[in-house]
């Protein structure tokens, strides 16, 4: 009951308090209606001196006592006016993202620009995650001048992760009060499906010639690839070996014709596997796969990949993985 | 708190590097606290001073070198110790000196106790706490200036600690804590005039507050006034509304003294002591002046002789004694200001009756045997009583009478070898064996100690009455007459009363080595300066109460103000100044120029007819679409539109010399305003 009670406090809050609102896209401006602005447990206290510091320069009728509390209540006032600039009138931008395996901590690269003439300090960004105590970065931004720092936050499940809801806050220069935003850039990232650990080997057609790699074609020269131990002297790609400096040797890569065809296809594994289970054995086969460089097809619902292999190749393949059967929508 | 795990860490482990940043941080923080228990050196007693430089030492040495903190164990025997000592000095655990002490030795064994960012703040509270107490014993401009510098050192300190990332240099730090300051000090200065007072004390004050204070006391034995003697403190400041009487007639009056013992003159006990009606004439013109009396913890008032009317104080009753003695029903422990209006010329008491006046011929039996015998024979000589007077004096002043204040010491019949052997002495010397002879004469007399003379400043007009201006006269009751004022010091030292001022600072080294100044030369002009200064810091900075809050005010013009006005005044200037200072701070706008504010209020005026700018458009684009599609606009409207913003675009994006400016703008604001 309380817990309900408590959520709808926060929802409230959050709402017409701070004002929280869905992700905005593009570079946002820290005007001063987005930043709060409290005194820290160290200010509260810092108010009962003053009270302590008042009365004793009453009773004691101490004219420097009256001057000295006056004083050090101004220093707390100033104090609040720079620390609120310290944070105020930033500019946030959103930055690049990397795709990561579910599990992985997945990163978020903000800019913080401060186009002001004031050096900042002491800035502490986190995340806020529900029930997990997101790690601070701190950081500085001299005047005019711009700071990317990377946040991240742990993934649990294959999909479109959108960044969560940011928390800018700082305490300089007195530590007295404590001023603060929010900021929910529109930032996602894509998550794959964790990999099966000690998965089984890669389906390849022709089961029996599973072991070896050479199975790849013959035919039709795709690329280049680093040598391995035993490939054959007639596979070694001369004219690019003298290319590279250092003499390092590069084996031709053919695809097609004899070798057996590398198929990773969804509707191919036993109907007993659970949907995850599937898309993490098939993740695992694309990374085996593209680890021995071997071509392969992918099959997964809509998605029908030919054969092939790459940086780009398994990327395409991940991202359909990644979000199959999804029902989380990543935001325009 | 994330700022926890900032400071401990390297607190504990040892670094290589020559001075980590925590380190520095540290020692600036010792360094403040430092100056904060400095001045609390001069009066804690040395054991206190000793074991704090001897920790502060060992915290600074523990940081210098990276070292553990010491365990808790170690501490608490050593706290306990030095907790048990304090009460072995005061005797008590509160009261002001105590709790002073006890502040002070928290604070060094708190620096030596500090893990977490929480101790940090409890130590900069500690020591801010302890800047204030500093003001229990000394609120001169000097201790003031220290402050400020303390405050400053303190806030930097502070700062220093919220830095997480880079650190700037010292020099930098300062100026921040400085600029902080510097911000805060008008805000100061509006709370300070305009934050309503309230007269303390709100509870009752420990019996040793302001103990340190010097000044006359309650009785008189040889000793006590030369003490005084070479005391520069100021007892009270005189501001004379009507013109200033000579200086030989200003005898501040303080303490009657009736009761003699052999060695030591007490006040007479108090009989129904205040208010009562005393027979007096007064004769001659009035004088008026304003006294500010510094705080002597002791409850009377000092007034020229003889003062009309009892002052009126502040919460604090007075009353004038049957002796005419000005005193106040609570002792004066802060500075206080009082108008009073003397007649130097009067007559005290002249219609008494001789009978009434027994008291005061009372003497100690079998004491001064030769001096009784001296002043029988003098009796012998004349039966008037003035005559006899002048007799006695004249005996002062033909004898070999010298004025010392170093007189040698005295035995049990102390005004037998004054009188007759060693004559030297100082004024409480001729004046307690003057009133013995009156008295051995059957001469009603009577002991006034109080302060004779005063420093005029030429710079403020304020007159200085300083501890050093102490002084002991008799009074003597004459048949029809009354009470009248005899100053024997006069007659063996006539300078001591007709000094014109500057000569008060004599007699270092034993008067070896002259150092009195004229009164023109530069030197005593620098003093008279300091000493302006020094009392308009007094008059306005100190003495700054209730009263004198609201009659500033009201000479301000805001009438007779109540406390609710004058918080909602002060809230008021005081938000003014916030917001002026605040504003620079969070300034906002850069400068528009010119061009581009002509050009974005032709777009709001587009945008309020339906017509809003997209964000990709230039200038271009969006007049061809404006042109276009706007039905709603006029033929000449339009055309307006179309010359202003090719204006605009060549103005913006072509070199501009300055001196077209002035043209292109008059050129856009009449086409904006025809495309209205």
């Amino acid at each position: 009951m309380t817990k309900s009670l408590r959520k709808i406090f926060h929802q409230w809050t959050g709402r017409w308090l701070f004002r929280l609102r869905d992700a905005e896209v593009g570079e946002i401006f820290l005007n001063q209606r987005r930043v709060f602005i409290l005194p820290t447990r160290a200010g509260l206290a810092f108010g009962v001196m003053l009270i302590v510091l008042f009365l004793c320069s009453i009773n004691y009728s101490l004219s420097l006592g009256f001057a000295l509390t006056f004083l050090l209540g101004g220093c707390a006032v100033i104090d609040m006016h720079l620390t609120f600039r310290n944070l105020a009138h930033l500019h946030l931008r959103p930055g690049n993202t990397q795709a990561v395996f579910a599990g992985e901590d997945a990163q978020f690269e903000l800019h913080l620009s401060n186009r002001r003439k004031h050096d900042r300090y002491a800035i502490w960004l986190n995340f806020i995650i529900d029930d997990a105590p997101a790690i601070e970065h701190v950081t500085d931004i001299t005047a005019d001048s711009t700071r990317s720092i990377a946040l991240s936050t742990p993934t649990q499940e294959r999909g479109w992760l959108a960044a969560p809801r940011i928390r800018l806050q700082t305490r300089f220069p007195l530590g007295l009060l404590r001023a603060w935003s929010y900021w929910q850039p529109a930032m996602h990232v894509l998550v794959y499906p964790q990999p099966e650990e000690n998965g089984p080997p890669l389906p390849l057609l022709d089961g029996a010639k599973a072991s070896g790699y050479g199975q790849a074609g013959n035919d039709d020269f795709a690329g280049i690839r680093a040598y391995q131990a035993g490939d054959s002297i007639r596979q070694l790609a001369w004219r690019q070996i003298a290319r590279i400096d250092g003499g390092a040797l590069v084996t031709k890569q053919f695809e097609g014709g004899a070798g057996g065809e590398l198929a990773i296809d969804y509707s191919r594994l036993p109907r007993a596997m659970t949907t995850e289970l599937k898309l993490a054995r098939m993740t695992h086969w694309v990374l085996a796969a593209e680890t021995r460089g071997l071509p392969y097809a992918f099959h997964l619902g809509g998605s029908h990949f030919t054969p092939a292999v790459g940086p780009a190749h398994q990327a395409a393949c991940l991202g359909a993985l990644a979000l199959y059967e999804n029902t989380s929508e990543r935001a325009a | 708190m994330s700022f926890m795990h900032k400071i401990s860490p390297t607190m504990a482990t040892r670094t290589t590097r020559p001075m980590s940043r925590a380190k520095a941080d540290t020692l600036l923080l010792l360094f403040a606290c430092g100056l904060i228990l400095a001045p609390h050196a001069l009066h804690l007693p040395l054991w206190i001073t000793g074991i704090c430089l001897t920790l502060m030492v060992w915290r600074g040495w523990i940081t210098f070198r990276g070292n553990r903190m010491p365990p808790r164990w170690l501490l608490l025997p050593i706290a306990v110790l030095a907790m048990g000592g304090v009460y072995l000095t005061y005797r008590t655990f509160f009261g002001q000196e105590a709790g002073v002490a006890m502040l002070v030795l928290l604070l060094t064994f708190k620096l030596l106790e500090m893990h977490a960012g929480r101790d940090l703040f409890v130590v900069v509270f500690l020591s801010f706490f302890l800047l204030l107490t500093t003001f229990f014993y000394s609120q001169t401009i000097a201790t003031a200036l220290l402050t400020v510098a303390t405050v400053i050192t303190m806030l930097t300190a502070q700062l220093s600690f919220q830095y997480a990332e880079a650190i700037p240099a010292l020099g930098k730090r300062l100026k921040l804590g400085a600029t902080i300051f510097a911000l805060a000090a008008p805000l100061t200065v509006v709370l300070f005039v305009l934050f309503p007072r309230i007269q303390g004390p709100l509870w009752g004050m420990p019996a040793d507050a302001n103990a340190s204070r010097s000044g006359l006391s309650d009785n008189m034995s040889p000793g006590n006034i030369s003490k005084l003697a070479l005391s520069q403190e100021v007892a009270f400041r005189v501001k004379f509304t009507d013109p200033a009487p000579d200086n030989s007639k200003l005898y501040w009056r303080g303490i009657v003294l009736g009761e003699y013992d052999g060695r030591t003159w007490t006040k007479r006990p108090s009989r129904d002591q205040a208010n009562q009606k005393i027979m007096w004439t007064p004769r001659g013109t009035p004088v008026r002046y304003q006294v500010t009396q510094e705080p002597n913890t002791r409850p009377w008032l000092f007034a020229l002789e003889l003062p009309e009317a009892a002052p009126l104080l502040q919460n604090n009753r007075t009353g004038i004694t049957p002796d005419f003695q000005l005193i106040s029903e609570r002792p004066i422990s802060a500075r206080v200001r009082y108008d009073v209006t003397s007649y130097l010329d009067y007559d005290l008491q002249a219609n008494q009756t001789r009978a009434s006046l027994q008291e005061w011929l009372e003497l100690p039996a079998s004491y001064n045997p030769n001096t009784m015998m001296f002043a029988a024979e003098l009796r012998k000589q004349t039966d008037d009583d003035l005559t006899a007077v002048n007799n006695v004096l004249k005996f002062f002043r033909q004898e070999k009478f010298s004025y010392t204040l170093q007189p040698p010491l005295l035995g049990r019949n102390g005004i037998d070898e004054f009188l007759f052997s060693t004559r030297a002495g100082f004024c409480e010397h001729y004046a307690g064996a003057f009133v013995v002879m009156m008295r051995a004469m059957d001469i009603p007399a009577r002991v006034v100690t109080g302060y004779q003379g005063g420093q005029m400043n030429p710079v403020d007009g304020f007159m200085t009455v300083r501890q050093s201006d102490a002084h002991a006269w008799a009074e003597v009751w004459i048949a029809n007459r009354g009470w009248i004022r005899v100053d024997p010091t006069a007659a063996v030292a006539p300078e001591r009363i007709n000094r014109s001022g500057a000569t008060t600072n004599d007699l270092p080294f034993g008067g070896l080595i002259n150092m009195n100044v004229g009164a023109n030369s530069w030197l005593s002009k620098i003093r008279f300066a300091w000493d302006a200064t020094n009392n308009g810091w007094n008059q306005w900075v100190l003495n700054y109460t209730p009263d004198r809050q609201k009659s500033l005010l009201q000479s301000l013009g805001f009438g007779n103000i109540d406390w609710r006005t004058m918080t909602a005044l002060m809230f008021a200037i005081g938000g003014v100044l916030t917001l002026l200072i605040a504003l620079p701070l969070l300034a906002n706008r850069r400068k528009i120029d010119p061009l581009d504010a002509a050009y974005i209020k032709l777009v709001k005026q587009m945008a309020q007819r339906g017509y809003p700018r997209d964000a990709h458009e230039g200038p271009r684009s969006y007049s061809v679409r404006l042109l276009a599609s706007a039905s709603k606009l006029t033929q000449e409207q339009k055309r307006a539109i179309k010359n202003f913003l090719i204006i605009y675009e060549a103005a913006r994006y072509r070199p501009l010399e300055k001196s077209a400016l002035p043209d292109v703008l008059s050129k856009l604001t009449s086409l904006l305003k025809k495309s209205r």
